[in-house]
């Protein structure tokens, strides 16, 4: 090939940055112009910024809820589905357990099913199926975590599994012959060696569960409500709010991008059912 | 040696949780499938009704309709993604400075929030708030107006789910071109091959594997997009941009009619599971020899 | 070691032949190489599709849908036996 100058290639990466940005760029400007200078003309440069936005949500003690419930739902769910996968892993990886390989295939399917076909019936069970007396899984955050599971265990078993199967059996075997038990080889000799896959599982899994919305929608009407619908309620047939919208977005919005900075190298991989290493 | 049991012992909680919250559903909603339910009605109870849902759901013109909009909608983002992230994946290929830098941003995107997505597509298109609007009327006098016009809503979803998405085909496709051997260049360019004839018989079939990978994820991805455009248009104006998962949402689910409604759940899945496994055996077997 | 703790985070390609599951696989008048389960798949799929086919568009012509379940049956048989 040619050995041609850099400069064209930088602009023209200069302007695809640019596209990719603006409309997040647009969002934050929605975001600090007060409602009344909205339906002025839009104009790209800041002329001056007003939190107003920003401190109405924050005020907003239903919205600080909905924010809290986001934040121990995602959370637990990391934590859940990180320890129950990396369980998982450790069977799958070092027992000669029968249609181990079937048994994974299986977990992965439940990942690519299209979660608006499960509307319906992760309702009625919810509802109907799966309740003692009076108490039902329904709007309860506990009942938001084991629903995330279906699409965030597979996630957490097949980016660990290499994880696991990459540490060395002689090390839990050395273990065992000294007299530990199997409880404590996990806990004291593998788990310490998989942090590095266990950290970005949490976060992948933790972004996945945070960015949730059309099962938090559904399966939730108060108590248990997520950010994500919150958001959603301020967009309705008779009028938008719209620089609360761009405020909640943006709230949303930095966790992910905090994550973002951290696990950056390893989204790809994720998102393509490790299809194509990132 | 150590005994299976504990080995069981360490998968139980993910059969568990998944057989209850995937397994069972889809079970479950079979089963529903093939009755008449709705709470509300003056019989609230379940009723054995055979294939009756069914035999409804194929002269269901909304749903047809909705089913003709999402393949519509699939085929042009996904070809419009994989297009562009190839051009772009190509520009990725020479040397230039801050090429990290303008990697990360373009991965940017991928973690957004679907929702999120949604609502600053919606900020960046509504009349009046939105720049593009704003834009095209002041250049070019266009009136652009997703809460009216079809073709428009139509377009600014694919183009909303072009921007989320094309940089995952990007990165894929550079991870692919990176791994290429850089001999059969060479040797066509020392044979005086065009760049065409380079792309067509050296570049593509070399990267096909990698191209029908990403083809196929991002196909399934699209088939079930719904809050991207539940933000955006909410599936307006009309149908015209009512997705097969929006329409569950906001048309099946609000109307308790839970028989009726699992077995469109039931047929949407099946087409996705078709569809799938037709573009899974048609796109990736092929690259198996086949044995005889 | 150390080489293996490079790979630890790198997840499996699951589209890569070599980590599929072995399972004996035969080629009959099919197209694609198949092992029974995904034969009668393919039955089952074919027999969903013409049922809701025939719903729409033989059924109102008069013709029972159990025929179709008929030579669907059939064609299940044909498939797993020969495909």
């Amino acid at each position: 090939m040619k050995k041609k100058t850099p400069w064209p290639y930088v602009f023209f990466w200069v302007l695809i940055s640019f596209l990719t940005l603006f409309p997040i760029y647009w969002l934050f400007v929605i975001s600090v112009t007060p409602s009344f200078e909205l339906f002025s003309t839009p104009s790209v440069i800041l002329q001056h910024v007003d939190w107003q936005n920003y401190t109405e949500v924050i005020g907003n003690p239903t919205l600080r809820g909905y924010m809290m419930n986001s934040l121990l739902i995602s959370s637990g769910n990391a934590i859940l589905t990180t320890t129950f996968g990396f369980f998982a892993c450790y069977a799958l990886s070092r027992f000669n357990l029968s249609g181990k390989e079937s048994i994974f295939f299986w977990t992965i399917t439940n990942r690519m099913a299209p979660p608006a076909v499960f509307l319906l019936p992760l309702f009625l069970l919810l509802t109907k199926v799966y309740r003692i007396e009076g108490f039902t899984l329904l709007d309860t955050r506990i009942g938001m975590i084991l629903v995330y599971c279906t699409f965030n265990l597979p996630f957490a078993i097949w980016t660990l599994r290499p994880t696991v199967d990459g540490i060395p059996k002689e090390l839990d075997e050395a273990a065992f012959v000294d007299g530990a038990s199997p409880w404590k080889v996990i806990t004291e000799v593998v788990f310490p060696l998989c942090r590095p896959g266990l950290a970005v599982t949490l976060i992948l899994t933790w972004v996945f569960a945070w960015n949730e919305y059309l099962l938090a929608a559904t399966l939730t009407n108060f108590n248990a409500r997520t950010l994500t619908t919150g958001l959603s309620e301020y967009v309705t047939t008779t009028g938008t709010a719209w620089g609360i919208m761009a405020a909640i977005s943006i709230f949303t919005l930095i966790p992910a991008l905090i994550v973002f900075s951290v696990v950056q190298r390893h989204i790809v991989a994720g998102l393509t059912f490790g299809a194509v290493k990132g | 040696m150590k005994s299976n049991t504990f080995g069981w012992i360490l998968l139980a909680p993910t059969i568990v949780v998944l057989f209850f919250f995937g397994v069972l559903p889809f079970l479950y909603v079979v089963y529903v499938s093939f009755h008449q339910w709705n709470p509300f009605a003056a019989n609230p109870y379940m009723i054995y009704n055979g294939a009756g849902n069914f035999r409804q759901i194929v002269f269901d013109g909304a749903f047809l309709a909705s089913l003709g909009v999402t393949v519509a909608f699939v085929f042009f983002a996904v070809l419009t993604e994989v297009i562009v992230g190839y051009l772009l994946a190509q520009a990725f290929m020479s040397d230039f400075p801050g090429k990290a830098f303008f990697r990360t941003i373009h991965t940017l995107p991928l973690i957004i929030a679907p929702i999120i997505v949604g609502s600053i597509w919606k900020l960046m298109t509504t009349p009046s708030i939105g720049i593009i609007p704003h834009l095209l009327q002041s250049s070019v006098g266009f009136d652009l107006n997703i809460g009216q016009s079809a073709a428009a809503a139509f377009i600014i979803t694919i183009i909303m789910d072009v921007w989320h998405w094309t940089p995952l085909v990007t990165l894929t496709l550079i991870a692919a071109l990176v791994s290429l051997p850089p001999d059969p260049f060479e040797q066509a360019q020392i044979d005086g091959a065009g760049k065409w004839q380079i792309f067509w018989h050296i570049t593509l079939p070399m990267i096909a594997p990698a191209v029908m990978a990403t083809v196929f994820i991002r196909l399934m991805d699209a088939l079930r997009i719904v809050d991207e455009v539940l933000m955006l248009t909410g599936g307006g104006p009309g149908s015209a941009t009512r997705y097969i998962g929006v329409h569950i949402f906001r048309e099946v689910f609000p109307r308790t009619n839970y028989g009726y409604g699992s077995a469109i759940s039931v047929v949407v899945l099946y087409l996705t599971i078709v569809a799938c496994w037709l573009l899974y055996t048609g796109m990736l077997a092929p690259r198996k020899p086949r044995k005889s | 070691m150390a080489s293996k703790m490079e790979n630890i985070d790198k997840p499996i390609d699951i589209l890569d032949d070599a980590n599929a599951p072995p399972i004996a696989e035969k080629s009959g008048f099919l197209p694609i190489e198949t092992n029974w389960f995904d034969r009668l798949f393919i039955s089952v799929v074919i027999w969903v599709a013409m049922s809701l086919l025939w719903f729409r568009f033989i059924e109102p012509l008069g013709l029972s849908i159990w025929i179709s379940n008929v030579i669907a049956l059939a064609l299940a048989a044909f498939i797993i036996a020969k495909g």
